[in-house]
């Protein structure tokens, strides 16, 4: 039989809450400052990177793909969604790894140990706001100006994307302690979840097509709801709800899984 | 020296059980195709027990050093109460801030400066963001680093290394000091300092659990010894009295044990 008691020296409370967060800053803020570091740009490279991105593909694929978007130029209708894209994909690659890669610490001092995880995604958060004021500028270039409604609209979809994000990271990095696997498994799975998403062609292209089964992919209606705001001034509407489970499915398998497989960590790192 | 009855440390009964092979396919293929084996898989290999029905008390304040042969279990017991290691059975009971000395500058990412290393790892070791800003200044003395503390730390030499490691894990406020081992780097000096800062802090009250091979460091700095043998408590208690039935385990009964342990 198991028996296993470690009770925490001072339970759930708000001095844990805070540790945990002051963690999840500074784990953010290192990954920040290592990825730029050792370039001679730097920092700029945060908002330099996305609008080269956006160039090089705008030119690319608004000459291959002739898709009917509607009345937005292409370049603004695929970066309007492949930059929220962009966050939630580099999320669950990056922190797949998150807890083999920091084995040496794992191993050797005990710690909050979600927070490895959850700080690639507050990273990649970061990239991507970073992002927004770059596309700000490419939609007023182009007479398409932001809306009152950003300021809701935002930090809403925001919140939907980080707690999406939040289950599904815990989960994958989880799991690919005792499966490494997964990390190659996860890179593929996101290439094949990209173009089932609407972002290189509107959604209704699809929905045409296969009607309602478009809900079983939650982010087709969350990416729908970036553009919508982003090109139209559009708050997000119900449609989102298959996001909504999805973050719902994800932060309870997460955390179950985490919890389930946290102290077995130390057997196969 | 002195010491209070409020239990800090609690190990009851506790056994850690180790597979001596992989006891799990780490690679889904394997997996899938030893689908029907693979539950069973676990219960094939050996076991090994690297601890066995141990149950230990320390109470807040004390020194206790354990000593015994390699493989006899003293870095695992060390990690269970570190909550690095979970125990196959038995119950643990830890009270108070632990920072656990295992490997100095575990988690120091060498791109970072010395600066930012230290204030993430004295976070990660329970500080608040304030405390350990606070306590840099400290650290960055009893580090000897100067102004070397804002370069990052692949230029640091590997001494300067340890130092930031030790700095930062005595100046994290702990109620618990694990050491294992880990005095035996830095020159002569240094050791000498850490020495001099671990009887700082036990007068202080902090509780400490020693694992070594330097049985004089356990005489000279513990109040109780235990020794491990084979993942048992084969005796426990003076530490002089402890280290002898160590060295008479070890030596047989030869006679003597020769002034001088390889």
């Amino acid at each position: 039989m198991r028996v296993v008691s470690i009770p925490l020296p001072t339970g759930i409370n708000l001095s844990q809450v805070t540790h945990t967060w002051e963690l999840l800053v500074l784990l953010t803020a290192r990954e920040v400052k290592l990825r730029y570091q050792g370039t001679i740009l730097g920092f700029l490279w945060t908002v330099a990177k996305p609008l080269l991105l956006a160039l090089v593909l705008s030119f690319a694929l608004s000459r291959v793909l002739r898709v009917d978007v509607g009345d937005a130029p292409y370049h603004l209708f695929l970066l309007s969604a492949l930059f929220p894209w962009g966050w939630f994909q580099s999320s669950i690659q990056f922190s797949a790894a998150s807890f083999t890669n920091n084995a040496p610490l794992l191993k050797k001092v005990y710690f909050p140990r979600s927070v490895l995880p959850l700080s690639t995604v507050t990273n990649q958060l970061f990239h991507f706001l970073l992002s927004i004021p770059v596309l700000m500028l490419l939609l007023m270039a182009w007479g398409y100006y932001p809306g009152l409604q950003w300021l809701v609209g935002i930090p809403l979809l925001i919140a939907i994307q980080l707690l999406m994000l939040a289950g599904t990271v815990l989960l994958v990095a989880s799991i690919n302690v005792f499966l490494r696997d997964l990390e190659h498994l996860v890179e593929v799975g996101l290439t094949l979840w990209f173009y089932v998403t609407p972002i290189l062609y509107p959604l209704h292209l699809v929905q045409d097509r296969i009607g309602p089964l478009i809900h079983l992919n939650p982010m087709a209606s969350l990416i729908q709801a970036w553009r919508d705001l982003f090109l139209e001034n559009k708050l997000p509407s119900f449609d989102i709800w298959p996001a909504l489970v999805f973050a719902g499915v994800t932060l309870v398998a997460g955390t179950l899984v985490f919890n389930a497989l946290e102290e077995r960590f130390e057997d196969a790192l | 020296m002195p010491y209070n009855d409020q239990e800090v440390i609690a190990l009851d009964n506790i056994s850690k059980r180790y597979f001596l092979q992989h006891e799990r396919a780490r690679e889904l293929k394997t997996a899938l195709l030893h689908l029907l084996t693979y539950l069973k898989a676990s219960r094939a290999k050996e076991p090994f027990w690297a601890l066995k029905d141990i149950s230990l008390s320390v109470r807040q304040g004390e020194s206790v050093g354990i000593i015994g042969a390699n493989g006899a279990g003293k870095s695992t017991l060390l990690r269970i109460v570190a909550r690095l290691a979970p125990p196959t059975q038995g119950k643990v009971m830890v009270r108070g801030r632990v920072s656990p000395l295992l490997e100095l500058g575990a988690g120091f990412h060498p791109q970072l400066s010395g600066r930012d290393n230290a204030i993430l790892n004295a976070v990660l070791l329970g500080l608040s963001r304030k405390e350990a800003q606070e306590k840099l200044p400290e650290i960055t003395e009893f580090s000897e680093l100067g102004e070397f503390i804002d370069q990052p730390m692949r230029t640091y030499s590997s001494g300067m290394y340890v130092r930031l490691g030790f700095a930062v894990a005595v100046h994290v406020k702990p109620e618990i000091l694990l050491v294992d081992e880990v005095l035996a780097v830095g020159d002569a000096e240094f050791q000498g300092k850490c020495f001099a800062h671990i009887d700082k802090l036990r007068q202080e009250q902090v509780t400490i659990v020693l694992v070594t091979h330097d049985l004089e460091s356990v005489k000279r700095f513990c109040d109780r010894a235990v020794l491990l043998s084979h993942g048992v408590i084969a005796a426990q208690g003076d530490p002089q009295d402890v280290v002898d039935e160590y060295l008479e385990q070890v030596f047989g009964h030869a006679g003597a044990a020769p002034a001088g342990d390889g």
